[in-house]
């Protein structure tokens, strides 16, 4: 016997099976408020997400990257609009592109040994983790990233012969620049694992504010 | 192994490491089930911040973790259009045999081409390293097999050519 008493165009179709009814109970895990997880951030707009740009920058421009690592390891984007989070993460990668790969050991070294040090690591990690998760290649902001939009296998030559292995292991140039700033997160990656270790990844994936 | 292969491997290695953290954990919507928590998605508490490796834009590892299971999708290396049919015949190949795998998933995240789900139990059965060691090893072994297997492929329709066109010499 049918659960349905009587049928109306809307019973049907089966449509209303699809709806996921534990969602429209208040007390359902699946309601759970995840913010109350974590306290609640100041909101940064995205011209405070600027400003702080230009200081590190400023920092950089200065011959202190150390300053400017720690500068923007400190002013996290957890709560703000989309747009001021990827200012962050430029700024943010920025900095570590501008940082030269003999140096960053020992001033992640010098930086996890101060106050408030481990916490700017974990920053650094989720600004890592976010940096490789930006799919277009962001670092790289401006007209090149924007042309490289499709996906490779459109953009490849439709006859793939017996040498396209030479193309192939060498993609454009702009292929190539994201995945130089991608080596650059992969050895900062490697670097703040050598310095933190791993309870460092446990804690981005354990916080909920997310940058 | 190649320079850029190996801290991307590295990266990959720590990253599942640490996600590796799995326990016990009943649905909390159906009562007397145990469900993976990251497919379920019934509580939101439950599922942590997924984590992305990229060595560029083709080659990815997503890393999804919950309380009682992680998902890791792998993005294959397709440089062109031979490579892609290529990894998807034998991502195909794979997953038709998903239950002698263990911890292969069925079908692969959206975007992504061979996705595992590594739940509480197989972590209890199976060594954590070497379940890390597995899926490293899946990933240099799956490169250097399609370039094998595409050298293979040229190679014989260019055998397959010559013969085809020896009578019009």
């Amino acid at each position: 016997m049918s659960i349905i008493q009587q049928h109306t165009q809307a019973t049907l179709s089966d449509a209303w099976r699809t709806i996921n009814i534990d969602a429209l109970d208040p007390d359902s895990s699946v309601n759970f408020d995840v913010s109350s997880l974590s306290t609640p951030q100041p909101e940064i707009s995205e011209a405070d997400a600027r400003q702080i740009a230009a200081q590190v920058r400023q920092l950089i421009r200065g011959g202190d990257p150390e300053g400017a690592l720690r500068g923007a390891l400190e002013n996290p984007v957890y709560n703000g609009p989309e747009l001021a989070k990827d200012t962050h993460l430029q700024t943010v990668i920025e900095v570590l592109q501008s940082i030269k790969a003999s140096e960053m050991t020992p001033m992640l070294q010098r930086i996890y040994g101060t106050p408030g040090g481990p916490e700017c690591l974990d920053v650094l990690m989720k600004y890592l983790y976010k940096g490789m998760a930006s799919t277009s290649g962001s670092s790289h902001g401006g007209a090149s990233s924007s042309a490289r939009g499709t996906p490779t296998p459109r953009n490849m030559t439709p006859q793939a012969t017996g040498f396209s292995q030479i193309g192939a292991g060498r993609p454009g140039a702009g292929g190539e620049s994201t995945g130089g700033a991608m080596s650059v997160l992969l050895s900062w990656h490697e670097k703040v694992v050598d310095v933190a270790g791993l309870g460092c990844i446990g804690r981005v994936m354990t916080d909920f504010r997310r940058v | 192994m190649s320079q850029s292969l190996r801290p991307y491997l590295q990266a990959v290695r720590s990253s599942l490491t640490a996600a590796l953290c799995l326990s016990n954990f009943a649905s909390q919507t159906a009562e007397r089930h145990n469900v993976p928590e990251v497919e379920a998605r019934t509580s939101p508490e439950v599922l942590l911040t997924p984590l992305t490796v990229a060595r560029n834009e083709n080659e990815r590892v997503l890393i999804e973790p919950s309380i009682n299971s992680i998902r890791i999708s792998i993005k294959i290396k397709q440089a062109d259009e031979i490579e892609h049919i290529l990894v998807h015949k034998f991502t195909r190949f794979l997953t038709q045999r998903a239950e002698s795998f263990f911890i292969l998933r069925r079908k692969p995240i959206k975007g992504y081409d061979i996705s595992f789900l590594i739940t509480n139990f197989h972590t209890e059965e199976m060594l954590k390293h070497k379940l890390v060691d597995f899926i490293i090893q899946f990933m240099e072994e799956v490169d250097k097999e399609i370039s094998e297997m595409k050298l293979f492929l040229n190679a014989r329709a260019r055998f397959v050519a010559e013969s085809f066109l020896t009578p019009f010499d």
